[in-house]
């Protein structure tokens, strides 16, 4: 039994290049279906990783309660002094670890589209530049508080015009240089420009008034002593979390949005590829249905002949895959986009494809490659014996 | 019998080939019918936004505020007609999840520059004139939550706060509205700005943006100009667009999404063409024997050329409709899911992308058929009926 | 030499070229056919009878020479002109029948009509007078496979008469049947010849079935081996 059906296999798949053109459609269609499919998972991944990659654990955000992103919020200094002698925040020898934020957003000119886009213009302490993990200056220097200075993120020199270092941008009233390029791999922060806090505020008017304030977390993770504290003070109509939730929950929106579009689009298109591989299997089945009969009168059984097909089938899908998913690899791994956030503002990201997700590319190409070859295998494997003897016709 | 009938015959001799093929093309006619009608509905807000409109933001973004005062400046201005403002609410019902876009606006001078826009009968207009705690809402957006003329509604805001820490502002209903044109988006709601501005914490006389209209949409340019050096070094510098180039902008923001549908589209009717065009390569192939006797017959090379072309065309015809009438039923359905309601107000399958899907019909059925077609055309009789 | 001349073949050459050979079939051929004729040729296989056959039914052109069909040099006609001279003048009977296997009997039959200039009505009645004559007139709507070979063969005479040609072409029309089959399909051929005048050319290997014909050729390597042609 094994051995016929080894037979009958490899009889099928010697006989590919004979319906070249055929396998070379049913390969590419696969393939085309493949890439579409990685490049919406490639895009929606990138979108979450960035987003997840600038939260941490250890780190709570503190913000207008309802407010939902950063720049909905507003808070004021007063309520900033109270969360700060609130219990479960970090301290070191200068007091708790906290950093009140001002969050505004400027327009700048995209460099591939030449328009107008949201930048976000944080302002912040050095203390709360410190807090952040894998922050670092790789070119000039970090802003000196009371100036009109700013560093960018790597995202934002490459994406928006105008921002090399030692350049002077005029952002409302007053002109600001920037003096340092800032590395931030994988996060939000690397598309954002970043000023002292309290010369924001003054050069924006927002008197003592902030977005949000983030304060590292005594232990890890747990934010339960913040949200008594705030429960329990009426001056204090906010709610905090993890930065990590924060971020996350930021995802929805787009990220949902690109999974919700890009799946069932896919599937769509699976459908069409399996129309094809349907009709390049019934033809090759119609093509061999002689050689099929022959087998089977000299006493090859059904079993072997229904699998020799499906796995022609299976050989071509997994082409397919293979090509697609390498196809979508080159043309989008690391490809960078940007689009709109919850808050508003450009977060730039980059396409990611890894090994899972061409491993769920390549498993999608087999689906496809199974219906498409398990119906004319099944044919196959019915054919009558006395097709052997009748003409070819 | 006739021709037609011939080609009726030959597509329906294999069945089970017609249906896989017009499966695959229904298939690439659904996609092209949903993302066409997706993509039409991201620059609808674009196509709909008035010429004659302008807007005027604070330079730095319109996220930004601006003083009331400049409402009067903007007035002065030579050659505008009217002038308002609106300040953005983040409003939303019940939970978070159920926000829509609400604007706090000075009623009477909103409803003059939009009069091209917004049907609101004159009794509820002057109701809502004359109601300090009024709004008036869409159609649309009345139906989605059932709301009616007198009902009082608790309209949330996740930006601001009132006095008392809560950011529930009490509202009734005074009027529904309807857009002037057809497929206007009407899921929106106004209310007093005086409302607004006098119970948020946020600070006095500030507003979002100023709408204005021209008395000439020739002057546009002149006026915006004029605006904007009015208020250069001032501590709020302004940029004023047209509203249509203000919505394109903060579209292209979102991504390309033209490109992204184009692309995917782009690859399914490749998909499809490779599909289509190889069975029909095969299914022509099959039948060399009988084009052969057809031409011994004397039947003429450009009508034998015509029969196979005609058949390819009909397949493409079948599909594609087929596909497009079920995009409709398609997009009808994702029309009233809340979540895409929100964001494509305006989804439906435009006429547009009716005229679109018919031409890529005939370029799908003259691509796939020209080869079999031009084979059969070019066949040697003598060569095909020897061949048994 | 009759007065009435249907065809005429002078000088006829015909060579293939295979690779870096060339193969040459016939050589100055030369021939003459009357109206009414009824024709069987005879030869070996690889004698050239067939070739001939396509050449006088016009899907075939001679390499050098001329053909004439009443006057006509059908020889030097373009490609399409020649697929009309084809639809106006000859009828084709094959081996195989080569019968339409979507269509059915009666519209296997109105084919030709097709390429005539006919109403519905006009055709359908043409339809039905061929079927009648060929027997067939209760089996127009059966599809061929439906028919046995003999049936199909019928058919085929039906779709070969029915636009009235002067000019009736078999390639081996028994070649697949069984005796008793061909005897009626034989008759049916000359009947077509003698009743109603057509001109029948008929290529056999079989010696009973050309004993149907007028006068039998015999074709070897590419010459005629009777003395009088």
């Amino acid at each position: 039994m094994l051995d016929q059906t080894f037979a009958v296999i490899v009889m099928n798949v010697r006989s590919i290049p004979d319906r070249f053109w055929m396998s070379l459609v049913t390969i590419i269609g696969i393939g085309v279906v493949v890439a579409v499919l990685l490049a919406f998972l490639a895009m929606g991944n990138g979108f979450r990783a960035t987003l997840q990659g600038s939260g941490s654990d250890d780190m709570a955000i503190v913000m207008r309660s309802g407010a939902q992103s950063e720049l909905n919020s507003v808070l004021m200094a007063e309520q900033v002094n109270l969360i700060a002698t609130a219990p479960g925040i970090a301290s070191d020898q200068s007091g708790p670890v906290i950093s009140a934020e001002l969050y505004l957003i400027v327009d700048a000119v995209k460099r591939s589209t030449q328009t107008q886009a949201n930048l976000p213009f944080r302002g912040l302490s050095i203390k709360g530049v410190e807090m952040r993990d894998n922050i670092s200056i790789s070119e000039g220097r970090m802003f000196e508080p009371g100036k009109n200075e700013i560093v960018v993120g790597r995202a934002v020199l490459s994406e928006y015009e105008g921002f090399e270092l030692g350049k002077k941008i005029s952002l409302g009233k007053a002109a600001w240089e920037v003096v340092g390029i800032f590395d931030a791999p994988g996060s939000v922060f690397a598309s954002e420009i970043w000023t002292d806090g309290l010369t924001l505020q003054s050069q924006f008017n927002r008197n003592n008034s902030y977005q949000i304030i983030r304060a590292k977390l005594a232990n890890a993770g747990d934010v339960k002593p913040i949200e008594e504290f705030i429960e329990n003070d009426k001056r204090l109509n906010l709610e905090v979390g993890t930065e990590k939730d924060y971020f996350s929950s930021q995802t929805k929106g787009t990220g949902d949005l690109i999974f919700k579009i890009g799946i069932p689009l896919s599937i769509i298109m699976a459908f069409g590829a399996i129309a094809g591989s349907l009709n390049t299997m019934y033809n090759s089945v119609a093509q061999r249905t002689t050689e099929v009969a022959t087998l089977r009168a000299i006493g090859f059984s059904s079993m072997p002949v229904f699998i020799g097909t499906l796995v022609e089938s299976l050989v071509l899908s997994l082409i397919g895959g293979v090509v697609g998913s390498i196809a979508a690899y080159l043309f989008f791994d690391g490809l960078t986009a940007a689009t709109l956030g919850a808050s508003f503002t450009q977060i730039v990201f980059d396409f990611q494809i890894n090994s899972a997700t061409m491993v769920n590319g390549i498993v999608v190409a087999l689906i496809i490659g199974f219906v498409g070859g398990v119906f004319p295998a099944a044919r196959a494997s019915r054919l009558p014996v006395v097709a052997a003897f009748s003409a070819a016709q | 019998m006739g021709d037609l009938f011939l080609v009726y015959k030959n597509i329906t001799r294999n069945m089970l080939r017609f249906s896989l093929n017009t499966f695959a093309i229904v298939v690439a006619f659904l996609l092209l019918g949903i993302l066409g009608s997706i993509n039409h509905a991201f620059n609808a807000g674009i196509e709909l936004s008035a010429d004659d409109r302008l807007v005027t933001v604070n330079k730095v973004n319109f996220t930004q505020p601006l003083p009331l005062g400049y409402v009067n400046k903007i007035k002065s201005v030579e050659g505008v007609k009217d002038v308002t403002h609106a300040n953005w609410f983040g409003a939303y019902v019940k939970d978070s999840n159920h926000f829509f876009a609400g604007m706090a606006v000075d009623p009477e001078s909103y409803l003059r520059v939009y009069d091209d826009y917004i049907a609101v009968d004159e009794e509820p207009k002057k109701a809502w004139f004359a109601n300090r705690q009024g709004a008036i809402v869409g159609e649309a957006l009345a139906k989605v939550y059932g709301w009616e003329v007198g009902d009082r509604i608790p309209i949330s805001s996740n930006i601001f706060s009132k006095a008392d820490n809560s950011h529930v502002w009490d509202m009734v209903i005074e009027g529904i509205f309807s857009g002037k044109e057809a497929n206007a988006d009407t899921n929106w709601l106004l209310f007093h700005y005086k409302y607004f501005i006098e119970t948020q914490t946020f600070g006095n006389d500030w507003i979002g943006w100023v709408t204005l209209t021209t008395q000439d949409p020739s002057l546009n340019e002149q006026v915006a100009r004029e605006i904007d050096k009015k208020f250069e070094n001032s501590f709020h510098e302004t940029e004023t667009s047209t509203e249509k180039q203000f919505n394109k902008s903060f579209l292209e923001q979102i991504g390309n999404i033209g490109f992204i549908i184009t692309s995917v589209v782009g690859a399914a009717f490749f998909t499809i063409l490779l599909i289509v065009g190889n069975t029909m390569v095969l299914a022509i192939r099959e039948r060399t024997r009988e084009i052969a006797v057809l031409k011994t017959l004397g039947f003429s090379s450009s009508r034998i050329f015509k029969l196979v072309l005609s058949e390819s065309m009909v397949v493409a015809a079948f599909g594609g409709m087929l596909g497009i009438m079920l995009s409709y039923v398609f997009v009808g359905g994702m029309r009233n899911a809340p979540g895409i309601r929100n964001m494509l107000p305006n989804l439906y399958v435009d006429s547009s992308i009716i005229i679109q899907s018919l031409i890529y019909i005939v370029i799908l059925g003259v691509v796939t058929g020209f080869v079999p077609a031009f084979r059969a055309m070019q066949l040697n009789i003598l060569d095909a009926l020897s061949k048994r | 030499m009759s007065a009435d001349v249907l065809f005429e073949l002078k000088n006829v050459d015909k060579k293939f070229v295979r690779g870096k050979e060339t193969i040459t079939i016939f050589e100055d051929l030369n021939m003459t056919l009357d109206r009414g004729d009824f024709i069987a040729i005879m030869g070996p296989s690889g004698s050239g009878k067939t070739t001939l056959l396509n050449m006088l039914g016009g899907v075939d052109r001679p390499s050098a020479g001329k053909v004439t069909f009443a006057g006509e040099a059908i020889s030097s006609l373009s490609e399409s002109d020649l697929a009309k001279w084809r639809a106006d003048h000859v009828g084709f009977i094959f081996q195989f029948y080569n019968l339409m296997p979507m269509l059915s009997a009666g519209h296997n039959v109105e084919l030709p009509l097709l390429l005539k200039k006919m109403s519905k009505a006009e055709r359908h009645k043409h339809v039905a007078a061929a079927l009648k004559l060929v027997h067939l007139d209760e089996r127009a709507s059966h599809k061929p496979k439906e028919l046995s070979g003999g049936q199909q063969q019928r058919v085929a005479i039906a779709r070969a008469i029915v636009t009235d040609p002067d000019l009736l072409l078999c390639d081996e029309p028994t070649g697949d049947l069984d005796r008793a089959t061909a005897t009626k399909i034989l008759e049916m051929l000359q009947m077509l010849n003698q009743e109603f005048n057509k001109t029948i050319i008929m290529v056999t290997h079989d010696p009973e079935a050309a004993k149907f014909a007028k006068r039998q050729l015999h074709l070897d390597k590419g010459q005629f081996v009777d003395k009088e042609i």
